[in-house]
């Protein structure tokens, strides 16, 4: 049976904030209120109740992800484009994926930015759709070891 | 570390509670009876726990009747506060919803619903508990529901006394159960 929610929160939120903050800077505390209610939002839907702590890490660094890319976004649209540096600041995405594998920062890019589903993704790469899943799944738990 | 901000824990919550994404909120409130754990679903208050009950237990006990997805939070429970803290102050009567499904035999449910009828202020012996919960020779079975009764305090089998005069058992100890007559004017206070 699933713990209580707010178990795993009060157990949790600490070191939740410290990979969001490593992730998210500043933004760090909205990219958490954000992370801790898609997981609530999923959580009566987790099929096994293992492996809570490092779900909630997955969520966080997912939310942080999409965060980037907003936040990117709206740059993009409010202000006169800015030559891109893609240096290893910590609230930029290529910065984030930097120390990954091209194969990775690759697989990385066509789900976030692009936000391809995992039949495009494997298009793209020109792999299986099972292959682009697992790329996408290790480049980002791979991310979410080297942040913790 | 630096510990999680009170505030995102309750933005957190507010957004859980407006989105109706919470299956039960709790509290946690100081008391004269010590800390209290104070757990509400959609309808009513569910469960009431003492500092000495494993929360974590409580909880779960809460989670497995309506749900894990359980929020703490003080601000959406602002209601449920003010009402205790208001009868630990000066024993005044409230009222708040209940929500008996802790309890899960019938007879223990009808005793529990028979003692919220009994003010601040009053009290009731097992015998004539059983009797109003339709059956009079049940006094022992009463005293069974008042030791398993999920809401304390809220549900006051505090105002269960045995007919010899004294002050009988309390699932929360004697020396809560003689602090919460004391407050509600019954016995005089002890030096």
């Amino acid at each position: 049976m699933l713990p209580p929610f707010w178990t795993l929160v009060e157990t949790h939120g600490d070191e939740l904030l410290v990979h969001a903050r490593r992730l998210s800077g500043d933004a760090a505390e909205d990219v958490l209120q954000d992370a801790l209610l898609r997981a609530l939002r999923a959580y009566p839907k987790l099929r096994h109740a293992e492996h809570l702590r490092a779900w909630l890490y997955r969520v966080t660094t997912t939310t942080a992800i999409d965060h980037h890319r907003r936040v990117r976004r709206e740059v993009l649209v409010d202000e006169p484009p800015v030559v891109a540096s893609f240096d290893t600041h910590d609230d930029d995405f290529e910065g984030l994926i930097a120390s990954l594998n091209d194969t990775a920062q690759a697989a990385l890019r066509l789900r976030f930015v692009d936000d391809l589903d995992y039949d495009g993704i494997a298009e793209r790469l020109g792999c299986s759709v099972v292959a682009a899943r697992q790329r996408v799944s290790s480049a980002v738990r791979t991310l979410r070891e080297s942040y913790a | 570390m630096s510990p999680l901000p009170n505030s995102l824990l309750e933005s957190v919550a507010a957004a859980a509670v407006r989105e109706g994404l919470a299956d039960a909120l709790f509290t946690r409130l100081s008391t004269p009876i010590g800390r209290l754990l104070v757990v509400s679903g959609p309808e009513g208050v569910v469960r009431i726990a003492f500092e000495e009950d494993p929360e974590d237990v409580a909880l779960a006990q809460v989670a497995s009747v309506l749900g894990p997805r359980i929020v703490g939070t003080d601000r959406e429970l602002a209601t449920e506060r003010d009402a205790l803290s208001a009868y630990f102050e000066g024993g005044e009567s409230y009222s708040l919803p209940v929500d008996l499904r802790l309890a899960h035999a019938p007879f223990r449910r009808a005793v529990l619903d028979e003692l919220r009828a009994v003010p601040s202020g009053k009290t009731v012996s097992y015998g004539e508990l059983a009797a109003r919960a339709g059956n009079p020779k049940a006094a022992r079975a009463v005293g069974t529901a008042c030791a398993l009764n999920p809401v304390p305090v809220v549900v006051p089998c505090h105002r269960v006394l045995p007919s010899t005069g004294r002050l009988g058992s309390y699932a929360g100890g004697p020396e809560r159960k003689a602090t919460l007559l004391e407050l509600e004017g019954l016995i005089s206070p002890r030096p």
